[in-house]
């Protein structure tokens, strides 16, 4: 059974004040909560990680729920920002890869395993979604992403490097 | 993480509980009032009040320039403190309006200069910077306990809290300036209340979001 809002606004108020019993329960509802709000976002070997990160901050900043408001988008919110900082994290690398001109397999896995959503990849233009879909998700170089898709390389390396950085800009502002 | 990892770990998160109190937003505002209040004590001795204040007969233009100030400079500083609590769907706009209010000084100031009305500005440019660099150190005390409050807090939205950071400091800062400027025309005011204002939002936007990362 899924806890509501109710129940889990009523727990966090017991757990702000002490009540481990409550709090044991709480951390329970959220972690399921997150998993099943990451679930539809990124790559299923990320979720456990990502998740943990995020009970760590309920946990580090429980004082900043506050009473008055509902509970879940105050989770919701924390669950998008530690995402977001993920991504950024995620998105400095893939940029410093790039930019020491290392071919990208490595990062390319993990950076588009969690932007590798078709959803997100419509938002962009097809010469930029190609290039991250080539060398981010199915691993190929930059030259031989170059040959399949008929851009120059220095052309894919710039596709790509706007390319996350506007799905970066997108997920903000969503 | 494997079941068992998954219960050690909520575990220990468990065992770590300790009582908190949770953030009221009204506290976050109330130390940047309390430090512009001060300010505002600070003036008269340190540059002097304002002569239609001491005769007990202050300016329409002082009332006016103060309202819009503290109105301001404490609906921004609410906005900013409630960010420290993180929300979806709940973005506080009530500053927007403020700031629309606020901007009719400066546009003010634009028509009066286009029409010739803006007389003897660059003779008080020393004042000028006067009410600025008064105005920007009052907004870096305003900010401080802000920026505090928002660091025990959780905000997620860390670039519009510290625009409203610096908005709300400048605003307050220019509010407690107010007291001692003797100055009633709306050029003076639009120029250098505004450059006041504008410049403690560009430089809190701009340095806050460092200071209050999680």
């Amino acid at each position: 059974m899924i806890a509501g809002e109710d129940i889990l606004r009523s727990l966090m108020i017991r757990s702000q004040s002490g009540d481990k019993q409550a709090y044991a329960v709480l951390l329970g509802e959220c972690q399921s909560w997150l998993k099943r709000y990451y679930r539809a976002k990124i790559a299923p070997d990320s979720i456990d990680d990502l998740v943990q990160e995020v009970l760590i901050s309920l946990h580090r900043k429980r004082a900043s729920y506050d009473i008055s408001r509902p509970f879940l988008p105050w989770l919701a919110a924390i669950a998008r920002f530690r995402w977001i900082d993920r991504l950024r994290q995620d998105y400095r690398s893939a940029a410093q890869s790039l930019s020491e001109d290392i071919p990208v397999d490595d990062h390319g896995h993990s950076v588009a395993a969690r932007l590798g959503l078709d959803g997100l990849l419509a938002h962009l233009p097809r010469a930029q979604a190609e290039a991250i879909r080539l060398a981010k998700i199915e691993g190929y170089s930059i030259s031989e992403t170059g040959a399949r898709t008929g851009q120059s390389d220095a052309s894919v390396k710039v596709n790509i490097h706007r390319g996350l950085k506007k799905l970066a800009a997108t997920l903000e502002s969503e | 993480m494997s079941m068992k990892n998954d219960d050690f770990f909520l575990a220990s998160l468990v065992d770590d509980l300790s009582p908190v109190r949770p953030l009221n937003a009204r506290q976050g505002l109330l130390w940047p009032l309390a430090v512009a209040f001060v300010a505002i004590i600070a003036i008269m001795p340190l540059i002097g009040a304002r002569a239609d204040l001491i005769a007990g007969t202050p300016h329409p233009m002082f009332l006016l320039r103060s309202g819009i100030l503290l109105l301001l400079g404490v609906v921004s500083a609410g906005a900013a403190a409630s960010l420290a609590s993180p929300s979806v769907g709940n973005v506080p706009s009530a500053w927007k309006m403020a700031l629309a209010a606020a901007c009719t000084f400066p546009i003010s100031a634009l028509v009066v200069s286009l029409t010739g009305g803006a007389i003897g500005l660059t003779e008080r440019i020393s004042d000028g910077l006067s009410c600025l660099s008064w105005s920007i150190c009052v907004a870096a005390m305003i900010s401080v306990p802000l920026v505090l409050f928002l660091r025990s807090g959780a905000p997620v939205q860390t670039n519009r809290a510290g625009l409203l950071v610096g908005l709300s400091g400048g605003a307050l800062g220019a509010f407690t300036f107010n007291f001692h400027c003797p100055y009633n025309d709306i050029a003076y005011i639009g120029l250098w209340y505004s450059l006041a204002v504008g410049a403690c939002a560009v430089v809190g936007r701009l340095v806050v979001p460092h200071l209050i990362k999680w």
